[in-house]
């Protein structure tokens, strides 16, 4: 383990720490041990005096007596052994020569005591006591010098006294070597002893150095944490703060400390604030909030404080632990976001309504045209040229209508207000012979080919159906536009899995470049895209279809192998069951061919009013023209009617007001006929009482089938 | 790592020979010379005295006549003559004790105290009289003014004399061989051999204890002041 910790401290670069720590404690077992001797070294010799008194305290001649001889080397050789060991101490503590004397002097006071007690062998136990007291130091090294006092006192009385201490006159030389082996007997196992402290001395040392520097680091961590932190105790008083929460709150740490979380505390949050450390010591381990701070200078700032309750090993709560953040600026980046926010919807409002009105407004004079022109085209008797003037002005006020359609409905798509109507199953295949027979002249005037392959057994989808004619009709549309003349066009569906129908329209157009392949789906991008002249239109059919492509759940992509090549559209949807075949002839448009209805057609945009009115009454229609909320009013509080068809833009008032009115006052249900045909809109008027929303410009067709419905819905 | 005898650590002190380290050093120096030669002279001294025996009389070959005690013809008999109140004898009774364990009977021992005159019986109330009385097969006698010590030739506390069935001396001398030190000794067993019928290795030896007589004016002094 030790070895481990070492190398660990090793990669640390801690050793270094370990090292003075280590020789730090060695000092201090130095010096410890050195005052200890001190200590002992006087005892001993007043002890060596005080056995002297004892035991030989005169010596005598005949009746007359001196004092003994053991007397005065108890005060002097006891003196002389014991104040220079007691002056090192002082002069060199925990000096090496230092516990090497201490360790001669203690032998000699053995060889002191040992003769003054008359060689008795219990005293020879200070020897071995003393070699114990000195492995205090935890020096093997000072044991040697005293084993060599040892050896060198047995070995000098062998020589010159031999019977002070072996009791022979003549010793051996091995007897001062078997009593010196005794002694190292001894010391092997004080060295092992040595060596083990030193070994744990220095895995302490390691210890302490890892724990030092995982300390600091934390401590560096605690304090120099970019977030405020703070040890809050028990009392509720920060024990521990760190720079960042002292300039968060402007408070000195010494302030700091001195304080409660509380005191610095906005006053509307101090309840929350003890309801959560309530919570912490009860319930939870950890509470989040957003709080204020009453900053020294008066200054109130925000910040997010999380804090956590820490315990002991035994689960006794010891402090609180909270991090603080200063979220003032993201607060005011909030405020000023939102009201960012605010403003961009308030521009996007005004936008909407300018487009609203905008839309109303270039839809307001189309509509008497194609009403007239759509009429006229009908209109049995009329010359073939006349008939064809007509189908023109028709188509392109139709075109008109629907470029203003386009524009609104991008609108829509960039809002996510774009809604479908769900009708039931769609017949792909008949809305795909419709759309050929829209855009059938068109490709017959560029003379294209266009031919319809379609092989898919399982063609109908659940959808808005003019939604995916419109989508139809702009791959078509599209397809024509950017096929030279002479070029073919082919129109293929397909079910390669059962449930999956696959539409594509391909051409051998001008085809697309790789680089613009992945924007052709972008709104305004047409004239890029083709790299040659801004053809018709506003580049807007295949950002609509894809959208609403994607709002059936279906996928939309060109592919194009370049320049020059054709390119391919492909349109894949899920399939669904057709309705029986009874409900589908049902279901389909059928000329209008019900009763007549009294009708209050309400229409300040003159031409407008005129041409419906004429063409209401060429069906059959009891009709009484108003263009203004108050002749309207006036009529109905004259007359009866079945439905009001009404403007939403009145000279005096609104069309909402109108129908709510009337609604109230006569039960009456009605037509909006507006040029807003925006999202918002269309929910207006519903809640007005309208039963329908025709956005101009209409024809007569469509205001037929939604007085049939009307006429169904009202009863 | 290791640093020199005077260096605490690298960190702690760096050991530099500034002004007054240097004097200190000197002094360390000058003091660690006096201890080793004063330590040396005065363990010298010591050993020398404790080392050096006391005088011997003019010892009979022959139970003196003229003693009063009584000598005993049935075993030899072993004579100490003592000074009550000298701490180096106890070395010499104590190894009377051992010797008279071991002679298990075969002699008889008589251990006199001196007693000057004059003095009361404190003079002899001490230690080194009742060990010497707890010793079986010892009688305990008081030697008046050192009458019986100057007969037997004593001049020195722990002087032993070891006499036959007929009163011959046999042995003469000190049953220690150093001043205080209990021990095994020559005397001793030479002493033992002579009771058991082997040769002695010595029939005399150095007798270490206080003088039991002033000889002169010297001799008032204890060796080792003299």
């Amino acid at each position: 383990m030790a070895k481990i910790a070492e190398q660990s401290l090793q990669s640390n670069g801690w050793t270094d720490r370990a090292d003075e720590l280590f020789q730090q404690h060695r000092q201090e077992i130095y010096r410890n041990t050195d005052q200890l001797f001190a200590r002992l070294m006087l005892f001993q010799w007043v002890a060596a005096i005080m056995i002297a008194m004892t035991i030989s305290p005169r010596t005598w001649v005949g009746q007359s007596s001196y004092i003994h001889i053991h007397i005065w080397a108890a005060i002097f050789v006891g003196g002389a052994i014991s104040i220079f060991p007691i002056w090192m101490t002082r002069a060199w503590p925990g000096a090496a020569l230092t516990r090497h004397i201490i360790a001669v002097a203690q032998m000699l006071m053995s060889v002191l005591l040992i003769d003054l007690t008359g060689g008795r062998i219990e005293t020879h136990f200070h020897v071995f006591g003393s070699l114990v007291i000195l492995s205090f130091y935890r020096d093997w090294r000072v044991l040697i010098s005293a084993t060599i006092v040892v050896y060198l006192d047995h070995f000098l009385r062998g020589i010159y006294w031999p019977y002070s201490v072996y009791g022979v006159l003549s010793a051996s030389p091995w007897r001062s070597i078997e009593h010196a082996g005794w002694v190292i007997f001894e010391d092997i196992f004080l060295v092992i002893s040595c060596l083990r402290s030193i070994r744990e001395m220095r895995f302490v040392a390691n210890r302490t150095a890892a724990l030092e520097s995982s300390e600091q680091n934390f401590r560096q961590i605690f304090e120099e944490a970019p977030i405020g932190m703070a040890v809050v105790g028990l009392d509720s008083r920060y024990a521990q703060v760190n720079a960042s929460l002292c300039n968060m709150v402007g408070y000195s740490e010494e302030e700091l400390t001195s304080r409660t979380p509380s005191e610095i505390t906005h006053r509307d949050d101090i309840d929350k604030d003890k309801q959560l450390t309530q919570r912490l010591l009860s319930e939870t381990t950890r509470t989040c909030v957003e709080k204020r701070y009453v900053r020294k200078d008066g200054e109130i700032i925000w910040a997010t404080r999380t804090a956590c309750l820490m315990r002991d090993e035994s689960g006794k709560p010891r402090h609180y632990l909270a991090m603080v953040e200063d979220i003032t600026q993201r607060k005011k980046d909030a405020v000023a976001l939102e009201e960012a926010k605010n403003e961009a919807e308030r521009a996007n409002r005004a936008k909407d309504d300018f487009l609203a009105a905008l839309s109303h407004e270039l839809r307001t004079p189309l509509t008497p045209v194609l009403m007239s022109a759509a009429a006229l085209e009908q209109e049995p008797g009329i010359e073939p040229e006349l008939r064809r003037q007509f189908g023109m002005m028709r188509r392109n006020v139709e075109l008109e209508a629907r470029l203003i359609d386009d524009l609104l409905d991008l609108t829509r798509v960039s809002h996510d207000k774009l809604q479908l109507l769900f009708s039931g199953p769609v017949d792909v295949h008949s809305l795909l012979a419709h759309s050929e027979q829209i855009v059938h002249s068109d490709a017959r005037n560029k003379s294209l080919v266009l031919r319809l392959e379609l092989t898919a057994n399982e063609h109908h989808v659940a959808g808005d159906a003019a939604r995916i004619n419109q989508v139809f009709w702009n791959l078509l549309k599209n397809a024509i536009k950017f096929t030279p003349a002479g070029g073919q066009i082919t129109v293929r569906t397909a079910n390669p899995t059962p449930g999956q129908l696959v539409l594509t329209v391909s051409d051998n157009g001008i085809g697309i470049d790789q680089q613009t392949l992945p924007f052709v789906f972008r709104a305004f991008e047409q004239g890029d895209i083709r790299g040659l002249q801004p053809c018709s239109g506003l580049g807007l059919g295949l950002s609509i279809s894809k959208a609403i492509v994607e709002l059936h759940g279906g996928t939309i992509r060109a592919e194009s192998a370049g320049p020059g090549l054709g390119a391919v559209f492909t349109e894949e949807l899920s399939t669904v069951l057709p309705f029986p075949e009874a409900q589908i002839q049902a279901s389909q448009p059928r000329r209008f061919r019900g009763k007549s209805h009294r009708l209050l057609v309400v229409e300040d945009h003159e031409p407008t009013l005129a041409v419906l009115t004429r063409l209401l009454r060429d069906q059959g229609h009891d009709v009484m023209p108003a263009s203004t909320v108050q002749d309207a009013l006036a009529l109905a509080s004259d007359h009866t009617f079945d439905f009001v068809i009404s403007d939403l833009g009145l000279p005096d008032g609104s069309g909402i007001d109108l129908m709510m009115q009337l609604s109230n006052d006569y039960g009456l249900r009605g037509i909006a006929l507006t040029g807003y045909g925006m999202a918002e809109d269309l929910a207006k008027t519903e809640r007005a009482g309208f039963l329908a929303h025709l956005v101009k410009p209409i024809n007569v067709d469509q205001l037929h089938r939604v007085l049939e419905r009307a006429q169904v819905a009202a009863g | 790592m290791e640093y020199s005898v005077l260096q605490v650590s690298p960190r702690l002190r760096s050991f530099s020979l500034q002004p007054r380290r240097t004097k200190t050093l000197f002094v360390t120096a000058l003091l660690g010379l006096a201890w080793t030669v004063g330590i040396a002279f005065g363990l010298r001294t010591l050993l020398a005295y404790e080392s050096t025996p006391g005088t011997i009389g003019a010892v009979p070959r022959q139970w003196p006549s003229t003693s009063q005690i009584e000598r005993l013809t049935n075993r030899p008999t072993l004579v100490m003559l003592v000074h009550p109140r000298c701490p180096c004898t106890r070395a010499s009774v104590a190894e009377l004790a051992q010797l008279m364990a071991r002679m298990q009977g075969k002699v008889d021992a008589y251990v006199l105290f001196l007693k000057p005159r004059q003095s009361g019986i404190e003079w002899e109330d001490t230690d080194l009289r009742r060990s010497a009385a707890a010793i079986p097969s010892v009688r305990i006698l008081s030697d008046v003014d050192g009458v019986e010590a100057r007969r037997f030739g004593a001049e020195t506390s722990g002087h032993t004399l070891l006499f036959d069935l007929d009163g011959r001396l046999l042995f003469s001398g000190g049953i220690t061989e150093f001043r205080g030190h209990a021990a095994d000794n020559t005397g001793e067993r030479s002493i033992e051999s002579l009771v058991n019928g082997r040769t002695p290795a010595r029939t005399a030896t150095s007798v270490f204890g206080c003088a039991l007589v002033k000889r002169s004016q010297e001799g008032d002094k204890p060796g080792w002041l003299k």
